[in-house]
């Protein structure tokens, strides 16, 4: 059931009411929405939701026991349960994600006379994301960052239905609070929540799809049959198209929780103005990053050890942070080289080179790096680089609407928190009824814009 | 660069929120709103969905809705944005003869359907490259002359049309186009006039050769020109999916000398949808074998295992094991792209006589 469509309108409708009708029963609220999230998710493949049970059980039964090892002082146990439940998850991943992968690179290194029985398995949305967050969960536990949750709660925090499928990914201790503390049903943050949805859906259905339609699809599948500039601007218009569609998904997302009554953690904080790789990964996918840092970075030692320990921790990080998005060599050297360049950064001295050369460099780093995220094969992602530097082909994408589009975006972040905080303010000043109307008003505008049909989000795959 | 200062921002009455029960009226409001707003895109798209129940309950919701907002006019402001984006329909092509059939089903009794129902062939008054190459095989064309590919298709075309147009402009003496429309087919030519389409580009670019590729979608009840449902794979409907399939052909094929080369399904990961395609398969192989110009491009040689079923990774020439499929178990990767691009080409080469066009 993909956001920006009449079933999911219907069908969040109804989650509405209900959820606010039960707020005041709490095990018929979180039967209820448990239900509702599973439905969600069966709407895609009713099979996987008992992948999505199985992560529930199997992750909240080792966070009882690693919660009464804990208090028994027993460490050995802690331990065993934590990494029983950590390989479990792995395991639920590599499965469905990696394993076809390495069998394939395995066989082919082999040779032709040794080939691994391969799985062909349909992947499960969202599985990278629900067992990222079931992680987080036991290992704050052991942590103690986390006091452990009733079967039901961590059920409803595991599959709550709008962060599911593509995030944001949200912590244990962030939302079981949000769980066991009933919102105040007189205070629904309606214009927050709307200006949000409309705001995600323009970002998905008019910007990322129409630049992915009208400019990235074809440059990227042709290269060489288009002219330099427009490769140029295909690469510049990935970067504003996964953007659009991640942030527009996350913001839909927020709105959606937020007129459930939750507030989910920020996701995008203008990433394209970063003036650096470190400033960027502070403001892309901030909760992978941070998950990244918590679980993986500071584990592995961080940046308290010697340089080259920091550097290693820091390719590490960033190439299975690259893994993360898919099992394919693209995605590995997109995360190396978002390693690379942050590397460099450090050792590079810090400078006084002016706001706006930074903010160049970092900004095309990051479109270098999202040309192998993009494209189909390693060749295709040299094709397209080459193309940048010559090709033979010919304009044909490269127009006035689309750079506008393009820059307009980027424009946008920079306009100040203050500013967007004042709009919304401004929404506020309205009436219930006059904030729905607009929304409806925004909705049909955004649909009359928008290109028939809607596209996946990019991030549903990882 | 610099970030704006920030300014002051002023309390508002509402800053502390509504109440759910007013937020659920306002949204609701809203809704609607955006419904009467937009009924006739929804009863445009409900119209579209494949004959099933899903579509009756969409089209008992959204017709009469249409109908009211219609009359209030509130389906206006839609229709003048649609025109002010210039997304008014284009005139039906010329070279269509067309039927205007009046629906007399209980939802649509007051919509018109165009049914395709013969082709006027135009005279040429130009001979083409192909005619010419055909009596004397030296190369017919060049850079201002290219030898002119059209990739027609639904959705599996998008998955490897671009590869197949980098591929075959590998040669300066080529031009190709490829032009999917996602979600599309012969059966619901509401939706989306494969032949309409067809007859204009043969029309207005006269290519020399044609790949068409269709079928995905086509698996679903249709409707026959007396506006009655066919049940998907009857005999009546066999006989009308038949009559279309060999429709399109004669029109790409209406210059003799141009080589159609009309693209079967790939097998299929699921059971059920791969038998549907077989059939269809079956279907496209009889009406190209009617035609001398229309060559069928079988691909389930192509991409199964040894085992003669569907698989995922196949080896390459090299014996290396590649992902040639998508994991929707429908679509071609890219590099499943690139094998049907080489067999096209291949296959073009061999039909024109010009083995050595792609070593140029």
């Amino acid at each position: 059931m993909l956001f920006p469509t009449l079933a999911f309108g219907l069908f969040f409708v109804a989650v509405y009411v209900l959820n606010w009708l039960t707020r005041p029963h709490p095990l018929v609220w979180r039967v209820t929405i448990l239900g509702a999230s599973l439905f969600f998710y069966a709407w895609w493949n009713w099979r996987f939701v008992f992948l999505l049970l199985w992560a529930v059980i199997s992750n909240w039964y080792a966070g009882t026991q690693i919660e009464r090892s804990l208090r028994s002082e027993n460490t050995q146990g802690t331990r065993n349960w934590l990494l029983t439940a950590i390989v479990g998850d792995l395991l639920i991943l590599g499965v469905f994600k990696y394993y076809d992968f390495f069998a394939l690179e395995l066989s082919n290194l082999l040779g032709a006379d040794t080939t691994l029985p391969l799985l062909e398995l349909t992947l499960p949305v969202g599985i990278s994301f629900f067992t990222f967050q079931a992680m987080s969960y036991v290992i704050d536990l052991k942590r103690d960052l986390v006091k452990p949750m009733p079967f039901l709660d961590f059920a409803v925090y595991l599959s709550f239905f709008p962060q599911l499928v593509a995030g944001p990914i949200v912590r244990a201790s962030e939302m079981a609070p949000q769980i066991t503390q009933r919102p105040d049903p007189r205070r629904v943050q309606s214009a927050e929540a709307f200006h949000l949805i409309l705001r995600g859906l323009f970002k998905k259905v008019v910007i990322s799809s129409w630049l992915a339609s009208n400019l990235v699809d074809s440059v990227f599948a042709n290269p060489d049959g288009h002219s330099s500039h427009d490769v140029l601007l295909g690469v510049y218009g990935y970067a504003i198209q996964i953007y659009a569609d991640f942030s527009g998904y996350t913001d839909i997302a927020i709105g959606v929780a937020l007129l459930l009554g939750f507030r989910f953690p920020t996701n995008f904080d203008c990433p394209y103005r970063a003036l650096s790789l470190r400033d960027f990964w502070k403001r892309w996918h901030i909760t992978l990053s941070s998950w990244l840092r918590d679980y993986l970075y500071i584990p592995l030692g961080g940046n308290r050890g010697r340089n080259v320990e920091t550097y290693r921790n820091l390719l590490i990080t960033m190439i299975l942070g690259g893994l993360w998005h898919g099992s394919t060599w693209n995605f590995i050297i997109w995360g190396l080289i978002h390693g690379v360049a942050l590397i460099v950064e450090r050792l590079l001295p810090k400078g006084n080179l002016p706001p706006a050369v930074r903010w160049l460099i970092t900004f095309h780093v990051v479109c270098f790096a999202w040309v192998f995220f993009r494209a189909e094969s390693f060749s295709n992602a040299l094709d397209v680089l080459s193309a940048i530097a010559a090709s033979p082909g010919s304009d044909q994408v490269s127009s006035l609407p689309v750079l506008l589009l393009i820059a307009a975006t980027v424009g946008t972040q920079f306009i100040s928190k203050a500013q967007t905080e004042q709009f919304r303010q401004w929404s506020n000043q309205h009436s219930a009824l006059t904030q729905g109307v607009m929304f409806g008003i925004g909705l049909v505008l955004i649909d009359l814009f928008g290109p028939e049909g809607v596209a996946p989000f990019i991030y549903f795959q990882f | 660069m610099q970030k704006t200062p920030d300014s002051r921002i002023e309390g508002s009455p509402h800053s502390n929120g509504f109440a759910a029960g007013r937020v659920l009226l306002g949204g609701s409001v809203g809704l609607i709103l955006a419904a009467c707003l937009n009924s006739s895109s929804l009863l445009a798209e409900a119209k579209r969905l494949p004959d099933s129940a899903n579509r009756a309950v969409s089209l008992a919701v959204w017709t009469p809705l249409e109908a009211a907002a219609s009359s209030l006019k509130l389906t206006w402001p839609r229709e003048l944005g649609e025109r002010l984006l210039g997304r008014a329909e284009d005139e039906p092509p010329i070279t269509l003869v067309r039927e205007r059939t009046e629906f007399t089903s209980e939802t649509d009794s007051d919509q018109t359907e165009l049914v395709v129902e013969s082709v006027q062939r135009e005279q040429r008054s130009e001979p083409s490259s192909l005619s010419s190459m055909n009596s004397a095989p030296e190369l017919a064309w060049d850079e201002n002359n290219p030898l002119k590919i059209w990739v027609l298709g639904d959705s599996m075309v998008q998955f490897f049309g671009e590869t197949f147009v980098s591929m075959a402009e590998q040669s300066s003496l080529v031009d190709g186009t490829s032009e999917p429309r996602l979600s599309s087919g012969l059966s619901r030519p509401d939706y989306f006039d494969w032949p309409a389409r067809v007859a204009q580009v043969m029309d207005e670019y006269d290519p020399d050769v044609v790949v068409l590729m269709f079928g995905g979608n086509d698996a679903q009840n249709i409707r026959d020109a007396d506006n009655q449902w066919l049940e998907r794979f009857g005999e009546p409907w066999v006989e009308e999916y038949r009559r279309r399939v060999g429709f399109v052909m004669d029109i790409a094929a209406d210059d003799d000398q141009r080589i159609i080369l009309w693209v079967g399904q790939p097998p299929m990961s699921g059971a059920g949808f791969d038998t549907r395609m077989q059939l269809l398969n079956e279907l496209y192989q009889m009406e190209a074998d009617e035609r001398e110009s229309v060559h069928y491009i079988e691909l389930r040689s192509l991409f199964t295992d040894t085992s003669g079923e569907y698989s995922r990774y196949l080896p390459d020439t090299s014996g290396k094991l590649v992902d040639v499929r998508l994991s929707d178990g429908v679509h071609l990767s890219h590099w499943g792209g690139k094998w049907l691009s080489e067999l096209l080409l291949s296959e073009i080469s061999r039909l024109s006589g010009l083995g050595d066009l792609w070593q140029q």
